[in-house]
């Protein structure tokens, strides 16, 4: 890799990859996607550590992300600060979790949180309302969308106070054939 | 990393003093650690390392290190957390491995560079996976679904590129090294009459000439049974390769098979979450392409329909006669399309053979009649089975389902009836070979045919079928008209030099050749010419083209995946009889992945209805197989039924091509194992075998039947326990309900009137919080290590959940999360301890504590730590007589059930001879029931706000009313806006009310603990979350993202001293209590909330007296515990003096 400057020096790539799902290459890649949406901000070298953060907008206008009817929430569960900013650390923690190798214990967990619009740690009605809103444009009718949130927590809901709690999730959302790829995402060349 | 020194030095001294030491340590650690509010988890990690002296636990220590490092990354932590626990470990690993004996060292570091060499083998191998940029960047685009096709061609191909290997290190090469050279032999000349059109186009195009005669085909072999100076037997390798194409992609596809089946953990679709996967899984996170964004958001509002109508009318069904009728005379239609094409081939293949006999010069198009036609009907087939399907209005997924069925049906039609015609004309082939040879002998005698007239002067039909009967008949039958039939072929066809493997190899070939260039001519006529046209055109035209009629070509994945399958079906049909057919592939395939990812990225939009075809789905697999089967058959079919050509090929003059096994067995093996495989192939050796395997495949099937069976039993009582939850959580609904009244009751009575004798109840659940201030001590030190704790860790936080009840009522907004925030403190902390310490040890300070509570609370029933011990009989009782706590039971015994395995999992290695992990879990899980009762009461009690709680504040006596404050100050976390509820929103009411308190002076250590109980359960709240939800992963390194709202909340808040010294001193005082072990404590945990009713009141008095002077008793009791708290106490104290 010294080809022709040091991004990262070998310990913090081995500390990466130990971290995350990706190779070496991916992880320098990534750096690329990172530097790329803000080439002023974010520098070339980050082998001091440095704390830059990027904000929501530049990152949810990312191809991977820009159609994601969740982005928001997506870029919001892996900020550190809860905003949405990103530093790298956390830009390669996203797709990390969102690689296609993380494991399905990881990946509810975030799904959990994605879902869980005002965090308060439940699925309630509201969220899977927005849940249902961001995911179908808004083309339910209001009917539609409480019969389908009810149905949801009678499905779902295994300990009856009206919403769902992480086991809920993660006990349905195990079952589901397609969740591990359903929540995976890759990022480009 | 301030910790990292801290931590550092901590492990350092030894073990002995470590306890109270480490103890301090903690808290110095937490007041001088104060930016990064999750350093917590650092510190417990390097706590483990704290007791470890002796070398096993060196090990362990190191042990769990190394596990931390392997799982890191599966861990829900924020990247930054988790790169410094791993250079922690790191550090810690590298720092006491030493200590070990050598051999560990030696292994540990030949594990270590094990690793290194994987890791870089890894990086290595995946830079030569191919076109993953590429297939990465279609997945983006386009989703899953079309990505899938691609992963699956690539796959195909390393499969060809295996095949290839195959033949051609074993086949193909050594026939060109070391076996005859061209031209050498007859077989491998062209005949003098081709010589002269040998390099026509048209001849190299149909693979005559040259093409013919090389190693493309069989007949190029040669039939020496040893050559080269090696002695190569290229006959048996080539029969033993023909066979291993075979085997090798069974195998491979089996093993495929397996491995995605066991991927897909034998999802259990009987599982009603319809509504839920729909919701949850229905995005595809890979689209990226905002057309398949908008196609993709229509499927699922479609989806969404579908799933609600099914469930509206489930029973219901219209016009039944209609539709069956309709798809009576689809399937009509495509029953007759189908047998339409069939015969359509047949007759092609016959024609064309027909046309060969008789006419010398054949035309372009009839040398290629018969791919091109195959080609074609394959092409056109499947859009007119869409127009049907269109008919029969089924459910789309299952008219999918038919489409696919039905494809597949008519491409295996097509590719067998190619090879039926094939080997029939073949069967005439051979047979007129042999007669023709037989006449030879006899002095080639011209027949007086009974068609009389030579052929050429037959009508079509006459001929077809003289040749039919030829091929089918015996020869003494068919002597005449064979003569006929055979001067013919001499005359035109010179049929000795006919190879009928070649001709069939031929054939495959050129079916594959014309196939690919249908393809292209498809993708671009269909694709990017139509794209071209409605991209440019839609401009000036009278309707739009982009949305209405000709449009952008859809990517059908499931036509395009079964074209594939056909694809590599003709491979396996061929490759038998003509070696470089996968070398051929494997170019097909390349171009068509270059061709194809172009195609769709320029001109494709995904298909509407978005065929979820995951990777670990099984069902391309599942057709390839039967494809691989199917087109097995006529290989074999032809190895075991024809007589090789006499002229070419490697088994030129045996009998059967399998001879060439026996064969060399009985040559070139010595005599005894000749005699073993006559054994072995006799039958008394054989029908044993088939039948141990009958058996075994009986058996083996009962088994799997029983394990479905068990399987289904298992489901059904997961089911019916699941259902028996239900009930029981609505039973306690509604039993909460009533017992909840009287609690109303007195809420609303004391708000509004505001009596004395209410107030007193009101006051006990008020003072708890700063009860447990004490209580928690005791309590937290119970918890050390036993289960029994569960119990005491319970009762424990029923008087809190109260008081935590009516402070909620008091607030304006039915806030959940406030609510539940006392309650939790009292769980958490502990429990976090309780990993760390490891032995119960009483510290003097906390003894006389410990009597102290025990006499507060005489009334207490069960307080020995007998009693204790038996918490499982224990904790229901308290459960059903607490009132809010009721309906948690059940659901908390289920979480554990969960959660356990889990738990022991993670946790293992680091608590290595401590029970009680369940416990701890048990702890934390039974949070979520209560918290959740505490919340559902609290909404209940929604309406009982009252809004003037300073009233209350006038009535009491000076010394309570510092109690009653703390009503006001929830009364004073008004939430402005219900809807948007943050937790950092939460933080900043924290604040806030720390301000409030902070002016009344003699309010002081009231506020300071409340808030400080309230801060705290704040931030530990999100932490229970945490572990309730990660049950794998450590409660110590666990640390929530919130936590980090905290920070942040610090950084906009102008004093955040205020609330952090708030934080500390709790968390503080309860680990410290967590070192002590008393079990007598659990008393008053356990005292019951039914009684706590009465309790409460004797509390109160009590606490009353004792709170006189609380600030200063309380101070005190943490100087005395700890040296360490000095230093947080001035923190405190200006706190509260401001």
């Amino acid at each position: 890799m010294g080809n022709k400057q040091t991004i990262f020096t070998d310990e913090q790539l081995d500390a990466y990859q130990d971290c995350t799902f990706f190779t070496r290459k991916e992880i320098l890649r990534l750096h690329g996607r990172y530097h790329e949406m803000a080439p002023n901000v974010v520098p070339m070298d980050y082998t001091k550590d440095p704390d830059v953060k990027l904000p929501m907008q530049l990152i949810i206008n990312m191809p991977e992300l820009k159609e994601n009817p969740f982005k928001e929430r997506i870029v919001e569960s892996f900020s550190e600060d809860g905003e949405g900013s990103l530093s790298f650390n956390d830009f390669v923690d996203m797709f990390s979790v969102l690689s296609e190798m993380a494991p399905r214990e990881l990946k509810a967990i975030y799904a959990f949180k994605i879902y869980d619009f005002n965090t308060d740690n439940f699925i309630c009605k509201a969220d899977l309302e927005k849940t249902l809103n961001k995911l179908t444009r808004e083309e339910l009718t209001a009917e539609e969308i409480t019969l389908v949130c009810e149905k949801v927590i009678e499905e779902a809901d295994m300990d009856g106070d009206g919403k769902l709690g992480f086991a809920d999730f993660e006990n349905m959302i195990s079952k589901a054939p397609d969740f591990l790829r359903a929540y995976s995402s890759s990022v480009l060349p | 990393m301030e910790a990292a020194p801290g931590t550092a030095a901590a492990a350092a001294k030894p073990a002995k003093s470590c306890k109270k030491y480490r103890m301090g340590k903690r808290h110095a650690n937490i007041y001088t650690y104060q930016e990064p509010p999750h350093s917590n988890s650092d510190e417990d990690i390097s706590e483990e390392k704290a007791d470890s002296q002796d070398p096993e636990q060196v090990f362990q220590n190191i042990q769990y290190q190394k596990e931390v490092m392997s799982n890191i990354r599966c861990r829900p932590w924020p990247m930054r957390q988790k790169l410094r626990v791993l250079r922690q470990a790191k550090e810690i690993v590298l720092k006491y491995e030493g200590r070990l004996t050598r051999t560990r060292g030696y292994q540990a570091a030949g594990a270590e560079l094990w690793r290194k060499f994987l890791r870089l083998a890894y990086n290595f191998v995946v830079l030569f996976i191919p076109w993953e940029m590429r297939i990465k960047k279609i997945e983006s685009h386009f989703g899953s679904g079309v990505a899938s096709y691609f992963i699956f061609l690539r796959w195909l191909f390393g499969i060809n590129i295996v095949l290839t290997i195959m033949t051609g290190a074993f086949v193909v090469l050594p026939e060109l090294l070391a076996g005859a050279p061209f031209g050498s032999t007859v077989s491998k000349t062209i005949r003098q009459e081709d010589l002269k059109t040998a390099q026509d186009l048209d001849t190299i195009w149909s693979l005559g000439g040259y093409l013919q005669y090389s190693v493309l085909f069989y007949g190029y072999y040669g039939s020496d049974r040893k050559i080269g100076k090696a002695g190569y037997r290229l006959p048996l390798a080539y029969f033993l390769v023909g066979m291993a194409v075979f085997a090798y992609s069974f195998i491979i596809l089996l093993k495929k098979m397996a491995k995605n089946s066991r991927m897909s953990l034998a999802s259990a679709s009987d599982e009603n979450y319809t509504f839920c996967w729909r919701l949850f899984c229905a995005w595809d996170y890979l689209i990226g392409n905002p057309e398949a964004a908008e196609s993709k958001a229509a499927a699922i509002v479609n989806s969404i329909r579908e799933a609600i109508l099914e469930e509206q009318e489930k029973k219901k069904s219209k016009n039944l006669a209609v539709t069956i009728s309709l798809r009576i005379i689809a399937n009509i239609l495509v029953l007759l399309s189908l047998t339409g094409s069939i015969y359509i081939i047949y007759f092609v293949v016959d024609r064309s053979q027909k046309l060969e006999n008789n006419k010398r010069e054949l035309t372009l198009w009839e040398k290629n009649e018969v791919s091109v036609v195959v080609s074609l009907i394959t092409m056109i087939a499947p859009s007119a089975f869409e127009l049907v399907a269109a008919l029969e209005m089924y459910h789309p997924r299952t008219t999918l389902r038919f489409q696919l069925a039905r494809v597949l049906v008519l491409y295996l039609g097509n590719l067998y009836s190619l090879i039926i015609a094939l080997l029939d004309k073949v069967n005439s082939m051979s047979v007129t070979n042999s007669i023709y040879s037989i006449y030879q002998v006899s002095n080639n005698s011209t027949p007086s045919s009974a068609t009389g007239t030579p052929a050429k002067e037959d009508t079509l039909s006459a001929t077809i079928s003289d040749a039919q009967m030829n091929s089918s008949e015996s020869h003494a039958q068919s002597l005449p008209t064979a003569g006929s039939l055979v001067n013919n072929t001499a005359s035109s066809n010179s049929a000795q030099n006919q190879c009928w493997e070649t001709y069939v190899g031929q054939e495959m070939l050129k079916l594959s050749i014309i196939d690919m260039i249908f393809t292209v001519a498809s993708i671009l006529l269909i694709d990017f010419f139509r794209g071209l046209c409605v991209r440019y055109l839609s401009d000036c035209w009278c309707w739009d083209l982009e949305s209405k009629f000709p449009e952008y070509g859809e990517f059908k994945i499931a036509e395009n995946v079964l074209h594939l399958v056909y694809n590599q079906g003709m491979i396996w049909m061929g490759a038998f009889f003509s070696p470089c057919l996968p070398a051929f592939n494997v170019l097909k395939l390349i171009g068509l992945m270059y061709l194809r990812s172009w195609a769709v990225l320029t001109c494709n939009v995904p298909h509407q209805q978005v065929f979820r075809a995951s990777r670990s789905n099984n069902f391309y697999l599942a057709m390839l197989l039967f494809m691989l089967f199917l087109c097995m058959l006529p290989t074999i079919f032809a190895i075991a039924r024809y007589k090789p050509s006499l002229s070419c090929g490697p088994f030129s003059g045996q009998e059967k091509i399998y001879d060439i096994v026996s064969e060399t067995i009985q040559n070139d093996f010595p005599a005894w194992f000749n005699s073993v495989i006559a054994y072995i192939s006799s039958p008394v050796v054989v029908l044993p075998a088939l039948l141990l395997l009958f058996m075994l495949i009986y058996y083996l099937q009962s088994i799997a039947r029983s394990l479905k069976f068990t399987n289904n039993q298992l489901r059904m009582k997961i089911q019916a326990e699941r259902t028996e939850d239900k009930k029981k959580v609505v039973q306690m609904a509604v039993g909460q309900n009533l017992v909840d009244i009287p609690d109303d009751q007195i809420m609303s009575d004391f708000t509004q009137n505001s009596e004395g004798t209410r107030f007193q109840s009101l006051d006990g659940s008020d003072k708890r919080p700063d009860k447990d201030g004490g209580l928690i001590s005791q309590e937290s030190s119970v918890r050390a290590s036993t289960p029994r704790k569960n119990g005491s860790v319970l009762n424990f936080e029923s008087p809190v959940s109260k008081g935590t009840r009516i402070q909620t009522i008091s607030q304006t907004v039915p806030h959940a999360v406030p609510s539940t925030d006392v309650a939790r403190p009292v769980n958490t902390t502990p429990t976090t301890s309780a990993s760390l310490t490891p032995a119960p040890s009483v510290s003097s300070a906390q003894k006389p504590r410990n009597d102290h509570t025990t006499n507060r609370y005489p009334s207490v029933v069960h307080g020995s730590a007998s009693e204790l011990c038996k918490t499982k009989p224990y904790t229901p009782v308290t459960f059903k007589k607490r009132i809010g706590d009721v309906h948690s039971e059940p659901l908390f015994r289920k979480s554990i059930r969960q959660v356990n395995p889990d738990a022991f999992g993670a946790g293992a290695p680091v608590f290595v001879g401590r029970r009680p992990h369940a416990t701890r879990y048990f702890i934390v899980n039974e949070n979520e029931p209560r918290k959740k009762s505490a919340r559902s009461t609290s909404r209940l009690q929604r309406q009982f706000r009252i809004e003037e709680p300073e009233d209350i504040v006038e009535l009491y006596p000076c010394n309570v009313r510092r109690y009653v404050v703390q009503t006001p100050q929830c009364m004073y976390s008004p939430h402005p806006s219900e809807d948007e509820e943050d937790e950092e929103a939460l933080g900043r009411h924290y604040v806030k009310r720390s301000h409030r308190p902070r002016s009344l002076s003699d309010l002081r250590p009231a506020p300071r603990f409340y808030i400080g109980d309230r801060a705290d359960g704040h931030v530990l709240t999100s932490k229970v979350h945490y572990k309730s939800w990660d049950d794998g992963f450590e409660l110590d390194l666990d640390r929530p993202p919130y936590a980090y709202k905290k920070v942040h909340l610090k950084n906009v808040e102008a004093d955040q001293h205020y609330l952090e010294p708030q934080v500390k001193p709790k968390t503080k005082h309860m680990l410290e209590q967590s070192l002590t072990e008393s079990d007598s404590v659990s008393i008053e945990s356990s005292s019951d909330p039914q009684n706590s009713s009465n309790d409460q009141y004797i509390q109160v008095i009590h606490s009353k007296e004792k709170y006189l002077k609380p600030g200063t008793k309380l101070t005190k009791k943490k100087s005395n515990t700890n040296i360490e708290l000095n230093m947080s106490e001035p923190n405190e104290l200006v706190c509260s003096n401001v």
